[in-house]
């Protein structure tokens, strides 16, 4: 191993940063996990990039998108997109029709990266204190607003004051971030975090920065500003929003001229879109109804793995699944792979019964999966005396659950259970799924709801979510889930500051979500995206943002 | 009239207050925190009584102020207004296009009744009657707009499209709306002009020695399409009933799709806006007809008078 230049970073190494290298070297991280953390540690691609090749490790490629050398200037590029269901603004937005358009123009401090990690977006770097209590964020210098002006600290200060008093309210308060320089954000936290950026990042769509004099709901149709690749031209809800080329992006200046998100609320509108060849691009779609474009030669669909999945819940404190054996039989009786193949055409990873997705850097892949087994299923039913057992599975009539609770049913049937599905509109799903929370009940979970059913969860940077609402403090845990033990692992987990600390309490909340079974998750699907043949460069997270700026046309 | 309209604004309310969910609830999604959810309620009065919103409601009807978008926060007028402007000029695509060729092929299949092409006529009719816009529309987009390119899969014209270039974005969903109403259309002329041809006023007219083109203008079809006329004045709300399906698939921004944008977003101002314009355009529509047929038929008009 040749020397390891640490100077090349530019600026003093912090513990996380250190041990996270000192594991790269002592072989105990892999490369690629190097990289995705070192990235959001604030570490310059550059700077990884030379470790790697001091320790000899760069024979892979590099994770370039490819194509975007093949890519004409010119053009204009129209996306079928969601309806934008609020207005254009980007602190008060809801919905990711909304985000697509506005996140084409103004732009976070932390961008998407490989798998769940993030990349240098408005801010160079960032870097934690010892204790992950403070973040300094260093701001890229030279950025432009489209309406005058060029971005500075000030404007970073001002959003995250805003941000303070509603979206990051749990996080910090207002005058906690400060401008130490022009181009340097200082910002302390309420609570010490090591996963703060997640916050300012694709992963919190609000926190777009915005400039400083952009007062709370403010719609960007009003004042057409931005830092992004594309400004906005024109905006008309009921039909498309248009954009035009920045020519003056810190990112370089795009190959296409313009841009055109045609709106529209129904998904098959849109693939007919696309296959008459009205539109070269759609932001989002899901293997259910989407065969059209499954099977067009002349589409590229592409998956962005995330942590987004359902989840089977049982009354873990009521009714027919309080012994945990029913619920083991349940996760045994069905088979994965299978729901994965037909129901989603395999665009997935199956799931081992814990909301910990394999994008997670820490995520325990030594972990045995769950595979399905009818006669250990039908014995453990029959020790609990749950042979036979008819129970009621509610499933919300939203993409592809009600199919995946279909051929559950008839899986669950060769381990002798007899399960009636009742599928609801999502108009009132959600009071049945899981009621009111109501705060006196805890630790019981959520008051009342049913006891058998299926609910959707999008991705997330983090699982913190999933592991408190749905498996601990009961707003959303309608699996009336208490373990203390397995509250102790995510408070554990959630006092780590590094990636290695959080790696042991991970693993302890992998082991007791998968024995204690208060959900079944068959698996994480991925998010689908495409766009016609001759297009190309185009970036999505599966959250709404379509990134543009490399995009173009090849012929 | 009015009553009708305040008739009108009632029942919309009813409906709309007794569609299930909470307002904040589907607007904000179904993680949002409860206090947000109620602090939205609060924000658009819907956790207020219920009387106080029914008078709310009516005043909004008859001032034609629908407030705000749930959604978009945008002002409903606005919104309800240009979808009509484009819904208005799809229907009218659609009118120009069905009338003529209906009304026509009704007088042709009295002319020549039980003959082949009367049963022709009489039977596409009744088929292409039968047959919902939607569907119909659905395999006109998937025949020649995805497959044969030869009209779009998305109607809203560009900003700067010239009446040519509208056409040919306008072209399919009128179509679709055409067949649905020419079967209709088609037969009721088809027994009026029967009913006229059979009449001693035009055995009359004929003995006196009139061309065969003189008794059809003046005497057959100037009784036969009154009850025409009244049909096709019906069909005014009826398009604009059917145009929701044919927008739908074509992905237009008219009333349709607005309406059904609202119903799937709880976005009561917007649905509220649409269904009191829509009825609006109804009693009109009706009034023209009337009058019309009041015009062409003397009896009518003297007897109003007497």
């Amino acid at each position: 191993m040749s020397e390891v230049n640490f100077e090349g970073a530019g600026r003093p190494l912090g513990k996380l940063e250190q041990e996270l290298i000192s594991s790269y070297m002592a072989k105990g991280v892999s490369r690629r996990s190097f990289l995705v953390r070192g990235s959001y540690l604030g570490l310059s691609a550059a700077f990884l990039g030379s470790i790697v090749a001091a320790c000899g490790d760069d024979e892979e490629g590099g994770g370039d998108s490819g194509g975007a050398g093949e890519v004409k200037e010119g053009g204009t590029l129209r996306v079928a997109s969601q309806r934008p269901g609020s207005p254009l603004d980007p602190v008060g937005m809801d919905n990711l029709g909304t985000y697509t358009v506005v996140s084409t123009c103004l732009e976070y401090l932390c961008g998407p990266g490989e798998g769940a990690a993030l990349a240098p977006m408005l801010a160079e770097e960032w870097s934690p204190n010892d204790d992950g209590s403070v973040w300094t964020f260093k701001i890229r210098k030279g950025v432009k607003w489209h309406d005058g002006g060029e971005l500075t600290a000030a404007d970073v200060v001002a959003t995250l004051d805003r941000l303070s008093v509603g979206n990051l309210a749990a996080y910090i308060v207002e005058g906690a971030a400060t401008a130490v320089d022009d181009s340097t954000v200082q910002v302390t936290l309420n609570a010490p975090d090591g996963q703060f950026p997640y916050q300012l990042s694709v992963y919190n769509p609000q926190s777009l920065i915005t400039p400083a004099d952009f007062a709370t709901g403010t719609v960007l149709n009003d004042r057409k500003t931005g830092t992004g690749p594309f400004k906005l031209e024109s905006y008309d809800s009921a039909i498309k929003a248009v954009f035009v080329r920045n020519d003056e992006y810190w990112g370089g200046k795009p190959k296409l001229e313009k841009v055109e998100f045609i709106f529209s609320d129904d998904i098959d509108t849109q693939i007919n879109g696309v296959i008459a060849g009205e539109a070269d691009a759609i932001v989002l779609f899901a293997v259910v109804g989407g065969d059209a474009l499954l099977n067009n030669g002349d589409v590229t669909v592409e998956s962005v793995k995330g942590a987004s999945h359902r989840q089977l819940w049982m009354n873990t404190r009521e009714g027919n699944f309080t012994d945990v054996r029913v619920r083991q039989a349940v996760a045994l009786g069905i088979d994965r792979q299978q729901l994965l193949d037909v129901v989603l055409q395999g665009r997935g990873v199956i799931g081992n019964d814990h909301p910990i997705a394999p994008t997670y850097e820490y995520f325990d892949a030594s972990q045995a999966q769950r595979t399905r087994d009818i006669e250990k299923a039908k014995s453990l039913l029959a020790e609990a005396g749950k042979e036979g057992l008819a129970v009621t599975m509610f499933v919300p009539d939203l993409v592809e659950i009600p199919q995946l609770a279909e051929l559950m049913q008839s899986q669950l049937k060769e381990i002798g259970m007899d399960v009636t599905l009742n599928v609801i509109s999502t108009d009132t799903f959600y009071d049945s799924w899981c009621k009111v929370y109501d705060s006196t009940n805890e630790p019981a979970g959520c008051d009342g709801g049913e006891e058998f059913g299926i609910v959707d969860y999008g991705n997330r940077g983090t699982p913190d979510v999933y592991l408190v609402k749905a498996y601990s403090t009961g707003e959303w845990n309608s699996a009336h889930y208490v373990s203390e033990e397995f509250r102790a692992a995510v408070a554990a987990y959630q006092a780590a500051l590094t990636v290695e600390e959080r790696k042991a309490p991970i693993a302890e909340i992998q082991r007791i979500a998968n024995e204690d079974v208060p959900y079944v998750i068959p698996y994480f699907y991925d998010s689908l995206f495409a766009y016609k043949k001759n297009v190309a460069g185009i970036r999505a997270t599966g959250l709404g943002h379509f990134y543009l700026n490399s995009a173009g046309f090849t012929s | 009239m009015l009553v009708t309209l305040w008739l009108l604004a009632t029942i919309v309310f009813l409906l709309v207050s007794v569609l299930p969910g909470n307002v904040g609830r589907k607007v904000l999604g179904p993680f949002a925190p409860e206090a947000e959810v109620q602090r939205y309620n609060q924000a658009i009065g819907t956790d207020r009584p219920l009387l106080q919103q029914y008078f709310t409601s009516i005043r909004r009807a008859f001032t034609l102020d629908f407030g705000k978008s749930y959604g978009t926060r945008e002002d409903v007028r606005d919104m309800v207004l240009d979808a009509l402007g484009r819904s208005g000029k799809l229907a009218l695509l659609a009118f120009v296009l069905t009338i003529p060729i209906s009304i026509v092929a009704g007088i042709i299949a009295a002319r020549r009744q039980d003959k082949i092409t009367d049963r022709v006529i009489v039977n596409a009719g009744l088929a292409s009657s039968s047959i919902p816009e939607f569907v119909t529309a659905s395999v006109l987009l998937s025949i020649f707009a995805v497959q044969l390119g030869w009209g779009k899969a998305f109607a809203n014209p560009p900003d700067n499209a010239g009446p040519i270039e509208q056409l040919q974005y306008l072209v399919l969903p009128a179509t679709a709306m055409a067949i649905a109403y020419f079967g209709y259309i088609a037969r009721m002329t088809r027994a009026g002009v029967i009913t006229a041809l059979h009449a001693d006023y035009t055995r009359t007219a004929t003995m006196k020695g009139l061309s065969k083109r003189q008794v059809m203008v003046r005497h057959v079809l100037r009784n036969a399409l009154a009850p025409t006329i009244t049909v096709i004045s019906v069909q005014i709300g009826y398009l604009f009933g059917g145009i929701i399906g044919v927008e739908k698939v074509f992905n237009y921004a008219g009333l349709g799709s607005l309406m059904l944008g609202a119903v799937g977003a709880h976005d009561v101002p917007v649905l509220q806006g649409a269904v009191m314009l829509v009825g609006m355009i109804y009693m009109v529509s009706t009034l023209l007809a009337d009058l019309l047929i009041a015009y062409l038929n003397p009896r009518i008009r003297l007897g109003a008078t007497k």
